[in-house]
């Protein structure tokens, strides 16, 4: 890595292409968060995201800086700004739309095929928003303690997650994502790129396949996605203790609750901090290559 | 339609930037927004941890009367307030619905309770310990704690850019307008209307995005200019950072206060349950 060749990114274009996520799905954000839903019984009608602007940045640009940039724009503009922060609520969404986000850019080699395009755009929304449902019916499962007691529950909950699911991807999935993002595609291609001093994406970025798709990198996607799972559910796993066993709760007493949450807890600390090494290991590699 | 009418009233873009600007720049100087944040966030994940390693009510209803009292002394705007509420009573029909249309028994409805508690504790304390906090203090916080410093850098960034940002927006979507022709007629439940602005919403993110990359390129040259990316990673830009950041009697005072209220809850629940 003596020198830069034209298709790797500097360190400052990472964090351009960062901020430039960051600012415009962050405003996009403020939007959004501002307008109204139309409720329908149990099922609600409103725009989520305007989904075609992560998705439009992620293929013209590196999709890892993109994603991650665009998860950012939304928890400080959406949510910080406003006075809204989540705290834990907000690491849930971050992994899911992040990793969405960043599948949806890797899946891209030709940006002058519309159909490839539209596909992983459809498929990037599809996989936020099929976490969201999975993490969302296993809250329901976990949280309520009778799902299968009561007749017709089960089901009933399939249906409104299901139709829900269904209604997002049209309206945030094509309406706001996929049909803006043919329409932006071939204006921004090739003119947004200069302005910021990259050469435009062609194919995948060179030497990219390893670097960006390495095991490590996998391995903790999955694993985060899975701490963020367990996150949500360890939120609601008392009520399944205290329903399903009460004797196992009188015969341990109520101390036993600490063994599997504090168990979680561990582990989630531990991935924490192995993602927080490896990020920064990663840097200091940018930063030696950049100085080198 | 009524509805879109009133939406039209009320959701003028002015209105939605006067209010955005007010919520984000708006007096910090609350009870809670004093304190030291590093303390105020680990208020935070005590308090909304809490709930999950309990099923007795009455130490739910504690904690949740104590984190309500919290956020009203630290002074949470209302449209805030009115969102959260909202939601809760949202899931408080949508639970007794569930229960009267399956035939649930009071157990089912009582644990259900617990549960809706256990989130609104949860996101009552995130307000209280969030809403009133100055964003740059809490992303110090956050850089304390272990947070890589682009977020903290993000932060302070979005911070200063929100107003510039969504003049410009409005600018563009306000061109967009002035050449353009809304539709006299609405049609079905408005839906020209409603298409006519979707349509300049998602347009004027096209010249939206290439004003933002040529600004975003002079903000990042300035940075290095600075030598920006080397003060992330330098741990003695970091410790003179986080230098103001300092525990004051104000903040003992609040661990104090805090440590007994919560003990006195848990007494309270030990020995009258409900």
């Amino acid at each position: 890595m003596n020198q830069l060749s034209r298709e790797e990114y500097s360190q400052s274009q990472k964090m351009m292409i960062f901020i430039l996520a960051m600012s415009l799905f962050g405003l996009a954000n403020l939007f959004t968060e501002l307008l109204p839903e139309f409720v329908l019984g149990p099922v609600e009608i409103s725009v989520s995201y305007l989904a075609f602007i992560p998705l439009s940045l992620v293929m013209l640009f590196h999709p890892l800086y993109a994603a991650v940039g665009a998860s950012v724009g939304e928890i400080i503009f959406g949510d910080l700004l406003l006075g809204d922060f989540g705290g834990l609520g907000e690491l849930e969404g971050f992994i899911e739309f992040t990793l969405a986000m960043y599948i949806a850019g890797l899946l891209v080699t030709n940006l002058r095929s519309k159909k490839q395009v539209g596909i992983a755009a459809i498929v990037g929304i599809g996989i936020d928003q099929m976490l969201s449902t999975i993490v969302d019916v296993g809250k329901v499962w976990v949280g309520i303690e009778e799902v299968e007691a009561v007749p017709g529950l089960p089901e009933s909950i399939l249906a409104i997650e299901g139709l829900s699911f269904v209604t997002e991807m049209i309206i945030s999935g094509v309406i706001f994502g996929l049909i803006p993002t043919l329409y932006l595609i071939p204006r921004l291609y090739g003119k947004i790129e200069p302005l910021l001093g990259i050469k435009p994406r062609e194919g995948r970025v060179k030497a990219s396949m390893t670097e960006w798709m390495s095991v490590r990198f996998v391995i903790l996607a999955i694993f985060l996605t899975f701490m963020g799972m367990v996150a949500e559910f360890m939120a609601e796993m008392d009520i399944n203790f205290a329903v399903w066993e009460p004797e196992f709760l009188e015969q341990f007493g109520d101390g036993f609750i600490w063994l599997p949450i504090s168990a979680a807890a561990i582990v989630f600390i531990v991935a924490v901090f192995t993602a927080i090494k490896w990020l920064g290991a990663s840097s200091n590699q940018d930063k030696k290559g950049k100085s080198a | 339609m009524e509805l879109v009418n009133r939406f039209k009233k009320t959701y003028n873009l002015e209105w939605v930037k006067l209010e955005l600007l007010k919520t984000a720049f708006g007096k910090k100087d609350s009870y809670m927004g004093r304190k030291d944040p590093r303390l105020v966030m680990v208020w935070y994940f005590i308090v909304s941890l809490l709930p999950w390693f309990t099923f007795n009510q009455t130490i739910l209803i504690g904690l949740l009367v104590y984190t309500i009292v919290t956020s009203l002394v630290s002074r949470v705007s209302p449209l805030i307030i009115g969102l959260l509420t909202i939601g809760v009573i949202s899931e408080i029909i949508y639970i007794v619905a569930l229960v009267y249309l399956f035939g649930g028994e009071w157990a089912a409805f009582s644990s259900l309770i617990t549960f809706t508690m256990k989130i609104t504790i949860m996101s009552i304390a995130s307000i209280a310990a969030f809403a009133s906090m100055d964003p740059e203090k809490l992303s110090d916080a956050l850089l304390s704690f272990g947070v890589p410093a682009q977020f903290s850098f993000a932060v302070s960034y979005g911070y200063r850019m929100l107003p510039i940002l969504l003049d410009e927006y409005q600018q563009i979507i306000l061109s967009f307008r002035l050449r353009g022709k809304a539709p006299t007629n609405g049609g079905v439940l408005k839906w020209r209307t409603i298409y006519y602005y979707s349509k300049i919403v998602v347009k004027a993110f096209y010249p939206m995005m290439l004003n933002t990359a040529k600004k975003t390129r002079t903000t990042v040259e300035a940075l290095e200019v600075k030598g920006f990316s080397y003060s992330l990673h330098d741990k003695e830009a970091k410790k003179q950072k986080l230098s103001h950041l300092k525990l004051s009697n104000q903040d003992y005072t609040f661990l104090v206060m805090s440590i007994g209220i919560l003990l006195a809850i848990y007494f309270l629940g030990k020995y009258y349950p409900i």
